[in-house]
């Protein structure tokens, strides 16, 4: 896999020639994304680079990156509290709970473009709330507690992948 | 040296020095007549200088001498067109001659005169030189004047704008005031029907309920007739809620008024450009005021600028030649000192009109949301859009500002949060306030989207916002703020009749059971398909009420619940259809023919967007 992503980072930023999921990213955000984060394996599919690359954008020095970084290394500790509370919640059977601290860290995930953080945390959303994935229909407390087991996991996986590939971001790049 | 002897008649004395120095024999290895007598000689230039002219003409410069006999007219004999081309004095010779000036014809001397041109022309230059160094005095004078009455002029202007915002200052604390009296007051109308509420029901318990329960299709009309009846004893409170809402209304209109009129002065000295565009926003149904007082401002204001300038101007004895000048002056110059009277204006709002978007001033945003990333992703953002943000970490802090009478721009609102959501802020905030309120969220169907224009807001940006989405919102609700005022209208679309709005907002908590003959149709307990404090016995259903109105609004549960306690207030509310028909109407007929399909819009609207966790009511279930 990080080899497709080295090979995809390593186009040139033509629009027609990348997948479905470059395209986006790349049509719209300029070459530095290639050549940035997401040339780190493991950031095409876990990071929207559109989204991420706004935030990069309010960046007051390109080096540094203070205002990134710090926003990105909250995050990431607002997201080991969230995930410690969902065990708790998880343990407790507390479904409600459980889907609000879904809902809280997609918010943040969504907004920093972590996609499959975000995905399995609107995922968690729904099961807490008793529906199935999508939210559209009804899952016994049961299935809902199983499946946020499985998913919390899930969630957690990708919050680590994601992670490192921001801290070889921010530590590879400012350092 | 011979400047004053230049008109005499008589020969000048310079030219008598020149005849009596070529009489001198002692000197004639030096300069002496020419071979001709026609002419003289200057032999030897150094020794000349250095020892004849000073002994004649008390200087020893010989381009002065020259210049001299240039003067009057001698010209230097040249000898070019000669055989050898060299001077038969030697080479370094100086011959001059002037017709009149021979060797034994002293009498001829006489006529040799400085040139005319010469004399006038130096004359002229004088004058010349002379009357501008006048001008200049007087100009420097004026400017000096001018620059004084500017000075006095700034001050005093600075003192007025001072006062002025001194005073727009009071008059807001003084509505802040009277904003709170008003909540206070609702908070105990609130309270009293309650009371009363729950004093007829019950009295009337079980009767007009069960009634109900078989006759479900006619609900609406049995809430009016029932509501009628009820009304009777209720009538002192009714008219003072209708009075409440009255008074209402017009504190809504005043500081709306005063902001605008705010935002005039701050225009004014900021941008000398009048902002004719803005005042037709601000003829808003909300504000037929500001546009007088803004005006008012205006023009007093130019007044003063030319009463003072001008008179003072004359006073200096300033040419009225310039006066053009002096005229023009005062005009170009207000915008130096309006600006530090605009920073003194608004403090906390530095003047940065000029910057990214082109705002007049900075707008305020208040930013409610919980998520600490998007916060500060938001805040910063919104900073690089040359905003002012304020933010609130959840509803019950917005409403708290908000209360605290601080005015925003505009609102950018979380949906769900901690403590209270984003729609029961915006509700809660509608009852006495009307900025424009944007959804910011993820949860973006359009049964979500409905219920939240349904609460107030006007608008949605949907979550993650990128950048220029909320640069959009930002352009689309503050296009008043825009200096090239861009016209958009996005408050007349949105939220047409704010005043309506708020007041039906008061009556509309029942929402959740829009229609009244789903809500009597099926129990009385049941009036609220939210919440689930609702489903239990009517008596509990009233605590919880009473509990609710004092704190205005409980953690997670539509706060509204409260208010449509009373079928009397079921009256009201079909009143306030009748004054501000518009979306509820259309509800509320389809809900007394078929109350199955817009009930279940409605209730689904709640579950999924307010309080998703919530097990419902099949009855409220729509799936």
């Amino acid at each position: 896999m990080a080899r497709a992503d080295d090979d995809k980072a390593a186009a040139p930023a033509a629009p027609a020639t990348t997948t479905t999921t470059t395209t986006s990213a790349s049509s719209a955000t300029p070459a530095t994304s290639e050549e940035g984060i997401m040339a780190i394996p493991g950031a095409k599919d876990t990071i929207d680079a559109l989204t991420f690359e706004q935030i990069l954008e309010m960046d007051d020095d390109e080096d540094e990156r203070d205002f990134s970084k710090s926003i990105v290394y909250d995050f990431f500790s607002q997201a080991d509290s969230t995930f410690g509370k969902m065990e708790t919640s998880l343990e407790s059977k507390d479904l409600k709970t459980l889907s609000e601290l879904g809902h809280f860290l997609k918010g943040s995930s969504a907004t920093l473009g972590l996609t499959k953080v975000k995905d399995s945390c609107e995922k968690i959303q729904h099961f807490g709330e008793k529906k199935d994935e999508t939210g559209t229909r009804d899952i016994t407390e049961e299935e809902g507690l199983e499946k946020l087991k499985t998913t919390i996991d899930q969630a957690k996986k990708e919050f680590e992948e994601v992670e490192k590939v921001l801290k070889k971001f921010y530590e590879g790049e400012g350092a | 040296m011979d400047s004053g002897q230049q008109g005499s008649n008589s020969s000048s004395d310079f030219v008598r020095k020149l005849y009596k120095m070529l009489e001198t024999p002692s000197d004639e290895s030096v300069v002496r007549w020419g071979n001709d007598g026609d002419s003289f000689v200057v032999l030897e230039n150094e020794k000349f200088t250095k020892h004849i002219l000073p002994k004649h003409f008390k200087h020893s410069n010989f381009a002065s001498f020259v210049r001299q006999l240039n003067k009057y007219d001698f010209h230097k004999v040249r000898h070019n067109n000669e055989e050898n081309g060299q001077s038969p004095y030697g080479p370094g010779a100086w011959e001059f001659k002037h017709p009149d000036f021979k060797m034994n014809n002293k009498d001829a001397l006489d006529n040799i005169r400085r040139k005319a041109p010469a004399p006038r022309k130096t004359n002229t230059t004088a004058e010349e030189m002379i009357i501008p160094a006048q001008q200049m005095d007087m100009m420097s004078n004026q400017l000096v004047a001018t620059q004084a009455q500017l000075h006095a002029l700034e001050s005093r202007y600075n003192e007025l704008s001072i006062h002025h915002s001194m005073l727009l200052q009071e008059v807001i604390g003084l509505q802040k005031t009277v904003v709170n009296h008003e909540h206070v007051m609702q908070n105990v109308m609130t309270f009293l029907h309650n009371i009363d509420a729950q004093r007829r029901r019950d009295s009337r318990m079980g009767n007009p309920f069960s009634q109900n329960g078989v006759q479900a299709q006619n609900g609406a009309v049995e809430i009016q007739s029932q509501a009628q009846e009820d009304d009777i004893p209720a009538s002192p409170l009714q008219h003072a809620a209708k009075l409440l809402s009255e008074t209402n209304a017009d504190v809504m209109l005043n500081p709306r008024n005063l902001e605008h009129m705010n935002e005039m002065s701050i225009r004014m000295n900021g941008t000398l450009t009048t902002p004719p565009p803005d005042f037709i926003r601000s003829a808003r149904p909300a504000s037929r005021g500001p546009p007088s007082a803004g005006s008012s401002v205006n023009s007093m204001r130019i007044g003063d600028l030319d009463n003072l300038v001008y008179p003072v101007g004359q006073t200096n004895g300033i040419d009225p030649t310039f006066s053009e000048h002096i005229n023009n002056i005062p005009y170009s110059m207000p915008p130096k000192p309006a600006e530090p009277a605009d920073t003194r204006f608004q403090e906390p709002r530095k003047k940065s009109a000029q910057v990214d978007p082109g705002w007049v001033r900075q707008p305020q945003i208040l930013l409610v949301e919980d998520d600490p990333t998007c916060r500060r992703i938001g805040s910063k953002f919104l900073h690089a859009f040359h905003c002012t943000i304020d933010s609130a970490l959840d509803g019950l802090e917005a409403v708290n500002r908000m209360q605290t009478g601080k005015k925003y721009d505009l609102i950018l609102m979380d949906i769900i949060m901690p403590n209270l959501d984003g729609v029961s802020t915006t509700h809660l905030i509608r009852q006495f306030d009307s900025t424009p309120i944007i959804a910011m969220t993820s949860n973006i169907r359009s049964d979500d989207i409905s219920m939240y224009f349904q609460h107030g807001m006007n608008d949605v940006l949907p979550k993650p916002f990128t950048k220029e989405g909320l640069l959009q919102m930002l352009e689309k609700h503050l296009a008043h703020l825009k200096k090239t005022s861009t016209h958009l209208q996005p408050d007349g679309l949105v939220a047409p009749q704010p005043l309506a709005t708020a007041r039906q907002i008061l009556k509309e908590e029942d929402s959740p059971a829009k229609s009244p003959a789903t809500t009597w149709g099926n129990s009385p307990n049941q009036i609220t398909g939210v919440s689930p404090v609702a489903n239990n016995v009517t008596d509990e259903y009233m605590h919880a009420v009473h509990a609710n109105a004092a704190n205005y609004a409980p953690p997670g549960q539509m706060p509204g619940n409260m208010y449509n306690a009373s079928p009397q207030m079921a009256m009201q509310s079909a009143q306030a259809r009748q004054h501000a028909g518009h979306r509820r109407q259309i509800s509320d007929i389809s809900g007394g023919d078929d109350m199955n399909n817009p009930a279940k819009r409605q209730q689904a609207m709640y579950g999924n967007g307010v309080m998703p966790p919530q097990p419902m009511n099949p009855m409220q279930r729509p799936r």
